[in-house]
């Protein structure tokens, strides 16, 4: 279950059935200095926080990187405030669940953030709030 | 800028029971606000309201939003050497301080306009920021200068009028993506009215230190859900700044 592959160059992903994340470009900052958005990484995990505040919510996941190294990834999503008007609670995700994320890999070598990501439990059904 | 009136004995009148009104009950119908003096509309434009201004109603910000090609600031030498050196993570928004105008009218949040006999008030929902706009007719104070400045505003026909100068510098003080900064010397003008359910805004920003003309956008917010209050921000300083150490810096 929790496996995590890194993926180099850009992976085409399968729309059906995937809820994109609030983009954190939103107002508080560009996603581009932090994040590489010619890249896509994903990580299948168990969510072990789900941080919903502002500026930035974050969805922690524990997974692992290329090398079978247990690693934590963070996933930025956007302002709980405008997330709680679609429909986003602090109880939409809880730890332990297990998620699917396919997003934008951060830039600084040996950090696991990721943002724009799209979510979805492991076998593709979607998450939703 | 025309700040200072002479009120009418009847104007002071309508104020007084506005007032009372206002303490009475804390509900004002903008519309039915008498005008304060002669020179004044006898009906106010009705702006107040919550309104959207995400996704929905316009792009959303960023380099080329709301400054295009086509109206983006003329940048004398000063601005483009701070641009040059400037590094995102300094700016100021990685520690929860809020952006100012003319960057807050176009973040992609909600906004409440509050309009009072004396003030109106502009409310945002990003980082609980409240402009109030004296309509009273009073001066800036000296030696009071602020993030968002200090405001003075005024009916004119079917707009109100909002004038704001005394600001801060702030390194990124023009927009949340450009790195331009703006000086004590900013002033920033903006004119508000209604087009049917729409509330529009052409915003007028002047900085003698860092823009050679003055530069501009307009925009518009559309009526909130029925209902809407706007939501605490609390912005979370720790938080904000997660994503910093997922830059490389442009400075070791």
């Amino acid at each position: 279950m929790k496996r995590l592959v890194w993926i180099s160059s850009l992976v085409a992903v399968t729309a059906v059935g995937l809820v994109i994340a609030e983009r954190p470009a939103a107002a508080h900052h560009s996603s581009t200095p932090f994040y590489d958005d010619t890249q896509r990484v994903e990580a299948t995990g168990t969510v072990s926080r789900f941080i919903f505040r502002n500026p930035h919510s974050f969805i922690f996941i524990d997974g692992r990187n290329e090398a079978g190294e247990a690693v934590e990834w963070e996933v930025e999503m956007g302002a709980a405030v405008s997330m709680r008007r679609s429909g986003w609670t602090p109880e939409t995700i809880s730890a332990g669940d297990p998620i699917k994320a396919v997003g934008q890999p951060s830039r600084a070598p040996g950090t696991h953030g990721m943002c724009c990501a799209q979510l979805t439990r492991p076998d593709g059904s979607p998450i939703r709030p | 800028m025309s700040r200072g009136h002479g009120a009418t004995r009847l104007g002071r009148a309508l104020r007084a029971v506005s007032a009372a009104t206002l303490l009475g009950a804390l509900v004002v119908t903008p519309n039915a606000l008498a005008a304060q003096n002669e020179e004044l509309p006898r009906v106010v434009p009705d702006v107040a309201g919550v309104w959207d201004g995400g996704g929905r109603v316009r792009p959303i910000n960023g380099p080329n939003q709301p400054w295009t090609p086509d109206n983006f600031p003329v940048l004398n030498e000063r601005a483009q050497a701070y641009q040059q050196v400037f590094d995102e993570a300094i700016a100021p928004k990685y520690d929860c301080v809020p952006s100012s105008s003319p960057a807050i009218q176009y973040d992609p949040y909600y906004m409440e306009v509050v309009q009072w006999p004396d003030r109106v008030l502009l409310r945002y929902e990003k980082d609980d920021q409240i402009r109030t706009v004296w309509l009273d007719g009073r001066e800036p104070p000296p030696n009071d200068y602020s993030i968002q400045g200090f405001s003075v505003g005024r009916y004119e026909g079917d707009a109100l009028i909002v004038e704001t100068s005394q600001f801060v510098f702030d390194i990124t003080g023009f927009d949340d993506y450009n790195g331009i900064p703006s000086s004590q010397l900013k002033t920033v003008t903006e004119r508000y009215w209604r087009e049917g359910d729409e509330l529009r805004m052409t915003l007028t920003v002047e900085d003698p230190l860092f823009l050679r003309e003055p530069a501009s956008y307009t925009t518009r917010w559309l009526r909130a859900p029925a209902g809407y209050k706007l939501n605490p921000y609390e912005c979370d300083a720790f938080d904000a700044r997660r994503a910093v150490r997922f830059m490389i810096p442009k400075y070791r």
